[in-house]
């Protein structure tokens, strides 16, 4: 539209615009921003994850399945294996997942007891493990669970070598991918009696966990800690590291060598229920990015295969999942995804959404603990909202429609296993998803990682 | 029970067994000493220890367990309910995450001593060095000598006895709990303020002190928290910009 000559009081002819002109660096979300900051008088801190508008991330791949030069498999009769196996390296008993998905660590408190005891009993349904979170182990959540992995934190909030022993799998979390190099936050609002009581704390602090270990600091310290936790758990279960993917080369090799069976790869798609909002953006890489990494790592110190990779955040259909096998992957988590199967952002409760200032769809309100869906709160009446036996379904049918979507992609590509999947089968759609990954650009048939590397050492190879 | 054969070990009386750590693996000293409690041995006896990791970890029941010699990291960490001795110095994580039962250390301790324990009692004859009781969530650690820097560092709950003393940022960012000073204190760390002394807190001390035959007179002061860092707030913000 023209801009329209318009009188202003003086008598001057100035231009104003009918359809509003915003600035690309003093957008309307930064003005806002800098004033909330300006009343506030500290950082933000929401929940959800990042809101980057774009990513490269597994968007960026396509499949090329099988035709004339490969052979697809039939959807109807031939077998796609999907069992996976977890802590193959050192434990006796390794966790089996049913498919290569489970639920990532969430915390009591973060989460309401529904929320968590419904997606143990999913979890048992399906077959696959879920994990506890910064906030000790519920009993109800033990009980619904058959595989319980069992997080080692910081905090060591509840921490109680009961619970380590009957544990299916330790990890011990180094870090997350929505916030690495920090610690939890859960604001008062969540800090019930009884929340409080678990962590040892005063009802309705704001309370912020440390980021380091409080018994261990570097590498080789975490091989005595390894150790240790081995021997209280008499080297029956896996021992698990969560790290955020930051300085993945580094971490993934120190973590091998201090002798855990999997490595948690925690990307920066990853959510968390409280965390300065500063964080989500501009922390961590790519899981895409960071799993690349990784395994090139592993192949590095000729571990890939023994050491085990678990692929987190932002994994949101069975189609991430085959794309983050065929890099390396030996299973996926899924958090956010999850919680959105229970219900989370679902357009009910609208008047409660609106009290909030929200619409379903762009919540991102779980540090409040005001959830409209009983998901992410500590109150009595929020949280039964959320009906256990219902949103457990839910949970069951989004991960068997994930595990369909991934055996599709492996049958047509001809893989009678998924983790059979390889880079061979992807395609990269963009030049930085090629340099990323080492899958040749669509359309071509080189490896412009392998060539920019050869370029950057000079040796042309 | 006591006078069976083990490998690396001899029983001593009834009820009673000395285990030699010198020619066991970690693992094989820690099978066979859940094993002994399992079965009613009440007197344990590890010599050798060697500065060895990671021994009597995770150790449940009744019973006593001496350790004749140094322990490295995480001495009788997990503790559950054994009383443990160590007649030597230990490393970093000594007694970690007790639940319950009683660490004597007759030397000193390396770091994080006492970190994230939820009930017993902790007693370090000698010195301990930085992050003593990091994380306290309960019980009482007794440090006969000095402590660190950041001892008692966002302690939860219990209690906290150093007699000597103590380093910069003594109690940062603590939530609960109480940590008594003998000597000097370097330095509070932020909100950490201090308190006078009642009574029954003198009360307390002296108990302590005479049950774990700890000599000497000493100018107590109490710490606790100013419970400024409880909630966010921007009037805090002189204590904030150094917790965050």
């Amino acid at each position: 539209m023209d801009p329209r000559a318009v009188e202003d009081g003086h008598g001057q002819g100035v231009a104003r615009r009918a359809v509003p002109r915003h600035s690309a660096i003093w957008s309307p979300e930064v003005i806002e921003d800098i004033q909330v900051k300006a009343e506030l008088g500290h950082y933000r801190i929401r929940g959800f994850s990042t809101l980057r508008k774009r990513l490269p991330g597994f968007d960026d791949l396509t499949f090329i399945p099988s035709s004339l030069s490969r052979m697809p498999l039939e959807g109807y009769r031939e077998k796609c294996v999907t069992e996976t196996r977890l802590g193959t390296r050192f434990a006796k008993n390794p966790i089996v997942l049913s498919t290569p998905i489970a639920i990532t660590g969430m915390s009591y408190g973060a989460l309401s007891r529904n929320a968590k005891v419904a997606l143990g009993t999913a979890a048992t349904r399906l077959g696959i493990s879920t994990t506890t979170g910064d906030g000790g182990m519920l009993p109800a959540e033990r009980e619904a669970s058959r595989q319980l992995v069992y997080q080692v934190l910081p905090s060591r909030y509840g921490f109680d070598p009961q619970h380590l022993r009957s544990a299916n799998a330790v990890e011990i979390c180094v870090g997350q991918g929505a916030k690495p190099g920090t610690g939890g936050v859960l604001l008062g609002e969540k800090v019930s009696a009884e929340i409080a009581a678990i962590r040892d704390l005063p009802p309705g602090v704001d309370q912020r966990s440390p980021v380091r270990h409080p018994d261990w600091i570097g590498p080789d310290d975490l091989i005595i800690k390894v150790e240790e936790l081995r021997e209280a758990t008499d080297w029956q279960v896996p021992i698990y590291c969560k790290i955020g993917t930051t300085r993945v080369p580094y971490d993934v090799k120190l973590a091998a060598k201090a002798g855990v069976d999997v490595i948690v790869l925690d990307g920066m798609e990853a959510a968390s229920g409280a965390s300065p909002d500063i964080l989500f953006d501009h922390t961590a890489i790519p899981l895409m990015a960071g799993l690349v990494e990784a395994v090139e790592a592993l192949e590095d110190i000729g571990l890939l295969g023994e050491v085990q990779l678990i692929a987190a955040g932002g994994i949101r259909s069975g189609v991430d999942v085959a794309k983050a096998l065929a890099l390396g992957a030996d299973a996926c988590y899924i958090g956010t995804a999850a919680l959105i199967a229970l219900n989370c952002n679902k357009p009910l409760y609208l008047e409660d959404y609106h009290a909030l200032g929200v619409e379903p769809g762009a919540c991102q309100q779980c540090h409040t603990g005001r959830c409209p869906v009983g998901i992410t709160t500590q109150d009595p009446e929020l949280m039964q909202r959320l009906e256990v036996e219902a949103a457990a379904e839910r949970v069951v049918n989004f991960v068997n429609a994930m595990t369909m979507e991934l055996q599709i992609i492996a049958r047509a590509c001809g893989k009678a296993d998924v983790h059979d999947l390889e880079p061979e089968d992807l395609r990269a759609l963009t030049l930085e998803a090629a340099l990323i990954t080492g899958i040749p650009l669509a359309g071509t048939d080189f490896n412009l990682k392998q060539i920019f590397r050869g370029l950057a050492r000079g040796d042309g190879r | 029970m006591g006078f069976q054969t083990r490998a690396g070990g001899s029983a001593l009386m009834a009820g009673s067994f000395r285990l030699d750590c010198a020619a066991l693996s970690t693992r094989e000293i820690n099978q066979t000493l859940r094993q002994l409690l399992a079965e009613g041995v009440r007197d344990i006896v590890l010599t050798n220890p060697a500065g060895r990791h990671n021994l009597g970890v995770a150790l449940r029941g009744e019973g006593r367990i001496t350790l004749e010699g140094d322990a490295g990291y995480y001495a009788a960490a997990m503790l559950e309910g054994p009383s443990v001795r160590i007649l030597g110095n230990c490393g970093w994580g000594t007694a970690e995450n007790m639940m319950r039962g009683e660490v004597v250390v007759e030397g000193s301790a390396g770091n994080a001593t006492g970190a994230t324990i939820r009930g017993g009692t902790l007693v370090v004859k000698g010195h301990a060095s930085s992050r003593t009781g990091i994380s306290q969530k309960g019980g009482l650690i007794l440090v006969g000598g000095n402590s660190g820097y950041m001892t008692g560092f966002m302690m939860q709950k219990g209690v906290m006895v150093i007699c000597g003393d103590v380093g910069e940022a003594l109690g940062d960012s603590m939530y609960e709990g109480t940590i008594y000073v003998g000597g000097r204190i370097a330095e509070l760390g932020n909100d950490a303020v201090l308190r006078d002394l009642q009574e029954s807190d003198l009360e307390l001390l002296d108990a302590q002190l005479a049950r774990y035959g700890i000599p000497g007179r000493f100018d107590w002061k109490k710490v606790v928290s100013g419970r400024r860092l409880w909630n966010f707030s921007k009037k805090e913000m002189g204590v904030w910009i150094h917790a965050l």
